[in-house]
């Protein structure tokens, strides 16, 4: 029989994860407007972080032939160029900017859900599954992807959240806070929603969706 | 009544203690070179990874088993052999291998090491089983995936060897260790190399919605709009004869026999493998764990319950394979 404690425990989870993927999506989108050059040194030192963190991962990815990774998320407004190699490094460039094969661009694709690439950075879903199911495209070099996936699939314990909040920081003091209550609170936050008027809720739906980078800063004109 | 031993997959060291926490008994992996069947990029163990993780697995009673299951390329044993001494070396308790030449390299040089006939060696009737036992005293066998149920049980009435038998993952529906569809395809071999429809061979493209994969320059499946994917390898691909696009040997599906223990149990099967070295450590901590709890459901007497894997299959099918296949 179902433990009646676990399955509140698990809603509660995944309420809180989709709250940390959200409010890491938004970092993530805040990048490029910090401009090129404070953007790259923001990833620079979360690499450095990682690299600390997870020293037989970041090695191998080191010793790696010098190739491009485009991660891209299809639900945020920026992508992530990953140098593996000898000059590892980590940038931030327009989703949809370039392909495998387009001038200055990467050698391989990894495209999906921002939520699944995350899970999939983090060790907590396998790649293979995402892909049969089809939340998973990739495309031009096969074996640099699966040498990644590899690579990062080895290293126990990875938490790109809370490496990421540990470089923006306040936030890496709030986070564990933030993760202990986020999910009673949203529960409560979304019951709040549920008894708003439709048109005031879809209205803060937008606005969330703006923040998560997911519409554009301006609405269309539905009269164009 | 002994229960199962649950024969757990690892391609990585992390992956390794996923199955070690999640209830293997017993955990299989490769050396990181041509040496073993998964040779993929980024997967594998250093000699290092191996002398920890066998620490690992040992403080908690669990084996450790390497996979030495390719076949020496001629002129060039020295990989192979020193593949056999590191195991002997770093105190693994089994090898899994193949190749009769390495056999009996690991019968003479080391006597203590127990060995395992790999699924690689295809050996599927008593006459091939009894012939390893007696020349390099194979202590188990692990079966091919192209036998019915009461097949193995007769196959078991009949040696005196323990066997082994998948119960879970992708599904060869050839001849392993003879199979030659990819190598065609690439040049590379997966009985040489290690390397069943290698990566670097390998192009995923979209065409509109639908999603293309090729080996080799060769188109071996498109899959439509929302239909689920599988692993671009020649033996599931859709080709076009007759009347139209079909799988000529086997579709995209994943084995399950959850349902089979009884069977398997009573066929006098000694261990179930899970199949998987190249999966992410998500995967086998989920897989294993349904299958130490189905296990010690079935050991205590009770009906096995069904536990959905769905999420983790190819092609999002599962079949009981050879095991129950009508038409056999």
């Amino acid at each position: 029989m179902r433990d009646p404690d676990v399955a509140p425990n698990a809603v509660a989870d995944e309420r809180a994860r989709r709250f940390e993927t959200g409010l890491s999506r938004a970092g993530l989108g805040l990048v490029p407007k910090l401009g090129r050059r404070a953007g790259d040194a923001l990833l620079a030192r979360l690499l450095r972080l990682l690299a600390d963190r997870h020293p037989r991962a970041f090695a191998a990815l080191r010793e790696m032939a010098d190739a491009r990774v485009l991660i891209e998320p299809v639900d945020a407004p920026v992508a992530l160029l990953m140098r593996v190699g000898p000059q590892l490094s980590l940038h931030a460039v327009p989703r949809g900017a370039g392909g495998v094969g387009d001038a200055g661009a990467a050698d391989a694709v990894v495209r999906g859900p921002y939520a699944r690439l995350l899970d999939l950075l983090e060790g907590r879903i396998d790649g293979d599954a995402l892909f049969f199911r089809r939340e998973l495209a990739i495309s031009g070099d096969t074996a640099l992807i699966l040498a990644l996936r590899n690579t990062l699939d080895g290293e126990e314990e990875m938490d790109l959240v809370a490496d990421a909040a540990s470089i923006a920081g306040p936030l890496a003091r709030v986070l564990p806070v933030l993760r202990r209550n986020a999910g009673p609170v949203l529960d409560r936050i979304e019951a709040a929603r549920r008894l708003l008027p439709p048109p005031l809720r879809r209205g803060i739906e937008r606005v969330e969706a703006r923040i998560a980078g997911t519409l554009p800063d301006t609405l269309p004109d539905k009269r164009a | 009544m002994d229960n199962f031993e649950l024969i757990c997959p690892a391609g990585t060291p992390a992956a390794l203690r996923a199955a070690v926490d999640a209830g293997a008994d017993a955990v299989y992996l490769g050396f990181r070179d041509e040496t073993n069947a998964r040779n993929f990029p980024g997967l594998n163990f250093t000699r290092q990874d191996v002398a920890d993780s066998v620490d690992y697995a040992h403080a908690r009673r669990v084996e450790v088993y390497v996979a030495i299951n390719t076949y020496p390329q001629a002129g060039n044993l020295g990989p192979w052999q020193k593949a056999v001494d590191d195991a002997a070396r770093l105190k693994v308790d089994a090898v899994i291998m193949a190749d009769p030449g390495l056999l009996a390299y690991a019968a003479k040089r080391h006597p203590d090491l127990r060995l395992h006939l790999s699924v690689q060696a295809s050996a599927a009737n008593v006459e091939a089983i009894r012939l390893y036992r007696d020349a390099f005293g194979v202590r188990r066998v692990v079966l091919p995936r192209v036998l019915t149920v009461p097949e193995i049980a007769k196959l078991n009435a009949e040696i005196d060897i323990e066997t082994e038998v998948f119960v879970f993952g992708g599904l060869c529906p050839m001849a392993e260790g003879r199979c030659s569809l990819s190598s065609y395809a690439t040049g590379l071999s997966p009985n040489k190399q290690g390397v069943c429809s290698p990566a670097s061979h390998v192009r995923y493209e979209q065409r509109g919605g639908a999603l293309a994969s090729t080996l080799g320059g060769f188109t071996i499946n498109v899959f439509g709009e929302g239909e689920q994917a599988g692993y671009p390898t020649l033996c599931k691909g859709r080709f076009v004869a007759g009347d139209g696009p079909a799988y000529l040997f086997e579709e995209p599906t994943s084995l399950n026999a959850m349902d089979l223990l009884p069977e398997l149990k009573a066929a006098g099967v000694r261990a179930l493998k899970i199949e998987g070295r190249q999966r992410g450590k998500a995967y086998i901590a989920a897989v294993v764990r349904a299958y130490r709890e189905a296990l010690e459901t079935f050991a205590a007497g009770r009906p096995v319950p069904h536990i959905d894997l769905q999420a983790m299959v190819e092609g999002g099918t599962q079949t009981t394979g050879a095991y129950t296949r009508a038409w056999r």
